[in-house]
């Protein structure tokens, strides 16, 4: 694979995995550059402080990810572990197992398209905020260009629980440790410049716009700065809640291992 | 697979997620009567009794044990904001006992004292109780209220 595509790749699925998950992914989904068939793990840690209409506090959390590809097709899955302050109330506890799947549709010299499908098991628990309470099903598109040091790249896709939710009910965003709408269409856009040496800065936003059910539009933006060495990347980024509130800010710091 | 359907089937009748009492407010309420349940002769000391150790508009945030913020019921509007939340969580009725509250989230410890730690087993309601919640509820969230938390 080109490293180009293997940018866009890289920093679409994580921005896609941004939206829909807590930006946990994207650096464990490619293997090194050119190898047709790679296996990542990575560690992330995650801190933040949340204020939202009903619940107030801060979590910490510890999310191991693995992560699968071979040419076009990768798969993967994470599962964080938490401990979280709810208003008074500590509590740990894992999050939702998060699985997925993706193609890569198209990829030229400059462009790579592709689809993704995400899955939430409902394995955190819902009333501490560490879980959703329902399966997810979250398919997504997602797009990447590329010229030079830069790389732009944008996703969108469709998130909905599996469950049967009354329309007129307001059922906000949850869990607390990954905020999303039952019903949400997601997006995600960014952009990535390669700055020499390994490193590269990336800005973004990522939001959800609640459809079909009640819910609450949601944007958060983000700045990063990554650096790769042999088989190693790290990254640390700063989260902000613009819109909504997914959280006041949230730090992430980032570290994959390909194989 | 046999275990995966019996646990199904332990959650699915354990009542364990909200649903609502569907206790319905006889029509006329009949409030003039000695036996009607209201904010003075019942909601007052049901919410005294099990739920204002958390939830009080007193308490600042990090002395909740984790009730949510603005559900406070130490006073009548507090509880009729958030009525359905209240019916579905602790009331009993035709269609669903609802036992999560109080206790739920806390493996049934509550606080002793408002703002407290979790340094007791939480005091149950009697079936009579849940019961009369929800029918207070029902009957509550129709009256009109001037603002002061109380009943015209």
């Amino acid at each position: 694979m080109r490293m180009a595509s293997r940018i866009g790749v890289v920093v679409a699925l994580g921005l896609i995995a941004s939206a829909a998950h807590a930006d946990h992914h994207g650096m464990a989904m490619m293997g090194e550059a050119d190898e047709p068939t790679a296996f990542d793990a990575s560690v992330d840690l995650v801190a933040a402080s949340y204020n939202t209409l009903t619940e107030a506090g801060d979590y910490e959390g510890v999310l191991p990810a693995v992560g699968w590809r071979h040419g076009r097709y990768g798969v993967g899955a994470s599962l964080g572990l938490y401990r979280i302050m709810l208003n008074g109330l500590g509590e740990h506890g894992i999050g939702d197992l998060m699985i997925h799947a993706d193609a890569m549709v198209y990829s030229h010299e400059h462009i790579t398209t592709g689809v993704m499908m995400m899955v939430s098991v409902p394995t955190g628990e819902e009333i501490y905020g560490l879980g959703m309470g329902h399966t997810m099903l979250m398919p997504s598109l997602y797009g990447a260009w590329s010229a030079g040091r830069v790389t732009v790249n944008a996703s969108a896709g469709f998130s909905r629980a599996i469950a049967q939710m009354e329309a007129g009910h307001d059922h906000g965003v949850w869990p607390l440790v990954d905020p999303m709408n039952m019903s949400e269409i997601a997006w995600s856009a960014g952009c990535d410049v390669a700055l020499g040496r390994g490193v590269h800065g990336t800005v973004r936003a990522a939001g959800g716009i609640p459809v079909a059910l009640m819910g609450h539009e949601r944007v958060i933006g983000a700045a990063r700065a990554g650096w790769g060495s042999g088989r190693v990347d790290t990254a640390l980024e700063v989260q902000a809640g613009l819109v909504g509130d997914p959280f006041t800010i949230r730090g992430l710091v980032e570290t994959a291992l390909h194989f | 697979m046999y275990r995966i359907v019996i646990l199904f089937a332990l959650v699915a009748c354990s009542g364990a997620s909200p649903t609502p009492t569907g206790t319905e407010c006889a029509d006329p309420d009949p409030i003039t009567g000695t036996t009607t349940l209201t904010w003075d002769n019942f909601g007052h000391d049901f919410m005294f009794e099990y739920c204002t150790n958390c939830h009080s508009s007193d308490l600042p945030n990090s002395k909740r044990n984790g009730a949510p913020i603005y559900h406070d019921f130490n006073t009548l509007l507090g509880v009729l904001e958030v009525a359905d939340h209240v019916d579905e969580q602790t009331g009993w009725g035709p269609k669903a006992e609802n036992n999560f509250m109080p206790g739920g989230g806390t493996n049934g410890r509550c606080p002793s004292v408002p703002g407290g730690s979790l340094d007791e087993d939480c005091p149950e309601p009697t079936a009579e109780e849940r019961t009369n919640l929800a029918q207070w509820l029902a009957c509550e969230r129709l009256r009109s209220h001037d603002g002061s938390g109380s009943a015209n």
